[in-house]
């Protein structure tokens, strides 16, 4: 069964086209790429496939099921098994880094135990252990992008997106956190969208490329 | 869905709360023995001369305090926001403490100085302090005292608006002019909405002051219709009354609500970059010692005088004695006010700024109308609306006080909580939402924790005005439940100079300290996101 399911969709901003007559399907597994110029609409079908907006036309599926058709928001955004690093990353400032692990499975309502388990789990998995205990904002770029990774994969989303994460990061530590995302999606086995402008990080990344257009002014 | 229904019901709530008080004195004044009847209007314009007079001498008032506020507000507002004078902050908050006193406790405070027999008295020739302790009595002292009260909102605008101006507009016009031309062709008209808008809204509130202008016997319009309520016991003739000033306020709103439109757009840009900051160079010292006289003579100097008055310990015992239980009452009332429209204005607020729902305009509509009408109009509204056998409980108990807060005053936290979130970025919501919270968690773990400096400002806003409140508390307030403000008012008739003075003194430290401590915590306590 396919993860990502896109039948037509548009999405119309501010009188402009962002997405017209999108159609694609991600399988189950896949590390697919949202490659395209700025402006381009990747960002909105990440937002699209998260349930944060509704689509202005057509319909999309996750595993097989509507989530989404125009105008309508069947599944909400917490009931769809999503994952996502936004761009800024969107750290929770008044929170620890554990804090902003935990929320999720609070939400959840994850025992107590489980969730103690679970943060060390992926704390370590991501090389947090020593930063459970500090806010995001004392932490370096390289470390809170690890955050909003722990924050997303303790969940254990089966697809997760990724916009534009490593987006402020030097090129040397954007290489780095590029290997561990690979490694993650290696051991955990979760459908990967990302998006991004860069030509290499798109081939390093992706086992495929979608290319969206230029949107257009309606 | 609970995103949708709680806001709904928050916009509801606000129209229900604001615009059934005023729908029902409109009714009342047009239905007479059950039937359809301008009866009422005709009796008004029968007496037409005299209320002509009455509002000429109302937009009098209006006009030249939001002139004179605009005129002196502005510059000041320059100063203290856009250069490195000195002392900015300090000066900021003494000269913008008239704006949390009620405006004839200032009147009362200015007496001593300018009274016949007082300290301007001593200095001046007699027949000058004659002329002016007489004109103080009057047009000219409404203006001044007026003035003094509001100016602070042009000044605290202006600083607000100036940070919305982006810095490479700024620095592009320096590269080719000095900082007057900057100020002059650039500056300023990118936030002419915002004092334009603060002009507007000084006018507004001038036009419905009641308490200085009993105080020093200037007759205006809205006098008259408490006069009707409170004198004659006509609470028909009262509502027939208002509603002239009710149409007055609605003619400025279409002008205000396109200013307004325009302020929250400017509100709205991020500035790129660190502000621009003027250097004052030679200029520093010399404005800085004239910004400082200036708020010595407009502030420190009659709030001095008041408390030089009333330096007496049994002064101060006989003002507890006299008036003890109107302390506690309006601290009570203010606090609980605050309270329901920090919680009103959170949810008013989050619309605002999110604009989930097209209603968000509806309810910017609404709250700038209800702050926008004279206080003495929405008192008689409740009254209109709630002295009925069903709902006596609300309308002889403290609940109408309280309901007339949080109409008129909604603006004030609704606006506070949605520029504290206009810093929250929406993708921490988003965030929480795909971790699996449902709105109201996301609200309750995320944007009220990360929102909190903006909730607190907002609480102490709804405090301040509820506490200063003199226009809805004097129309509506219970039998033997006046408030603080309301029993000062009616001591003055017959009270000693030093009570009165000691219970203005009390009335100012009740609001002053609850911000100071706020303010305290704000600066060095509370988290910033």
């Amino acid at each position: 069964m396919s993860a990502v399911e896109f039948h037509a969709v548009a999405k119309v901003y501010r009188a402009k086209r962002v997405i017209d007559a999108l159609s694609f399907t991600i399988e189950a597994g896949e590390r697919v790429v949202l490659f395209g110029p700025s402006g381009c609409g990747k960002s909105t079908v990440l937002m699209l496939i998260a349930g944060l907006v509704a689509p202005d036309a057509g319909e999309i599926r996750l595993a097989g099921k509507v989530v989404s058709t125009a105008g309508r928001i069947h599944a909400a955004p917490q009931s769809r098994g999503v994952g996502m690093v936004f761009q800024d990353l969107a750290l929770w400032p008044h929170m620890s880094v554990a804090e902003n692990i935990r929320f999720g499975l609070r939400a959840r309502r994850v025992a107590a135990s489980e969730c103690r388990r679970r943060i060390d789990d992926i704390a370590n998995l991501v090389g947090l252990g020593d930063y459970l205990h500090v806010r995001p904002g004392e932490l370096s770029g390289g470390e809170q992008q690890r955050v909003a990774l722990a924050r997303a994969l303790v969940l254990k989303p089966q697809l997760l997106l990724m916009d534009e994460p490593l987006s402020n990061l030097d090129a040397a530590l954007g290489r780095r956190l590029r290997a561990e995302i690979l490694r993650l999606h290696a051991e955990l086995g979760f459908t990967l969208v990302y998006v991004t402008h860069g030509g290499e990080e798109a081939r390093e990344i992706g086992t495929r490329t979608i290319e969206l257009g230029e949107s257009r002014a309606l | 869905m609970t995103e949708r229904l709680v806001l709904v019901a928050a916009t509801l709530l606000l129209a229900a709360i604001g615009l059934l008080p005023v729908a029902a004195m409109l009714k009342e004044t047009l239905i007479a023995d059950g039937r359809f009847s301008l009866d009422a209007y005709r009796a008004l314009f029968a007496s037409s001369d005299h209320l002509v007079l009455l509002m000429r001498h109302s937009l009098e008032l209006a006009l030249l305090t939001a002139s004179l506020s605009t005129l002196i507000g502005v510059p000041l507002g320059v100063v203290l926001g856009k250069t490195d004078l000195p002392w900015r902050g300090a000066l900021t908050l003494v000269l913008a403490a008239p704006l949390a006193i009620p405006s004839y406790v200032l009147a009362v405070a200015w007496l001593p100085i300018v009274g016949r027999t007082g300290l301007l008295g001593g200095v001046l020739p007699a027949a000058w302090s004659r002329e002016i302790g007489s004109a103080f009595f009057g047009l000219f002292g409404c203006t001044f005292v007026l003035t003094s009260a509001f100016m602070p909102i042009a000044m605290l605008l202006t600083i607000a608006f100036l940070r919305s101006v982006n810095p490479a507009l700024e620095n592009a016009g320096s590269l080719v002019s000095g900082w007057p031309g900057v100020l002059a062709h650039i500056t300023l008209p990118l936030v002419a909405p915002a004092i334009a808008f603060a002009a507007v809204l000084i006018f507004l509130l001038s036009l419905g002051e009641i308490g200085l202008p009993m105080y020093l016997r200037f007759p205006v319009y809205p006098v008259e219709t408490l006069t009707q309520f409170a004198a004659f016991y006509d609470q028909r003739a009262a509502t027939v009354a208002a509603a002239p000033l009710l149409l007055v306020t609605l003619a400025v709103l279409g002008l205000q609500t396109r200013l307004h439109r325009r302020v929250l757009q400017l509100g709205r840009r991020t500035p790129r970059g660190e502000a621009v900051q003027i250097t004052l160079g030679a200029w520093r010292m010399p404005l800085f010692v004239l910004v400082l006289a200036f708020a010595a003579v407009v502030v420190a100097l009659p709030l001095g005088a008041l408390a030089a008055q009333s330096l007496s310990v049994e002064t101060y015992g006989l003002a507890l004695a006299r008036a003890g239980d109107s302390i506690v009452r309006s601290l009570v009332f203010a606090a609980t006010g605050a309270s329901l429209l920090a919680v009103l204005g959170f949810f008013l607020g989050y619309l605002a700024e999110r604009r989930t729902l097209f209603l968000w305009w509806t309810n910017e509509w609404i709250a700038l109308l209800l702050v926008a009408l004279p206080g003495s109009v929405i008192g008689i509204g409740l009254i209109s609306l709630w002295n009925t056998k069903a709902t006596s409980l609300i309308y002889a108990s403290p609940a109408i006080l309280i309901l007339g807060y949080l109409a008129q005053y909604a603006i004030l936290p609704m606006r506070v909580v949605a520029a504290s979130l206009h810093a929250v970025p929406y993708a921490l919501e988003q965030a929480a939402w795909l971790s699996g919270a449902g709105w109201i968690a996301t609200l309750r773990w995320i944007v009220a924790p990360l929102a909190s400096r903006g909730l607190v400002a907002a609480w102490l806003i709804g405090f301040v005005f509820a506490l200063r409140d003199v226009a809805i508390s004097i129309v509506v307030y219970p039998p033997g439940a006046d408030t603080l403000p309301v029993r000062i008012l009616t001591l003055m008739a017959n009270g000693a100079p030093s009570l009165i003075a000691a219970l203005c003194i009390i009335l100012i430290a009740v609001t002053l300290l609850p911000l100071a401590v706020a303010g305290l915590w704000l600066k060095f306590g509370a988290a910033r996101p």
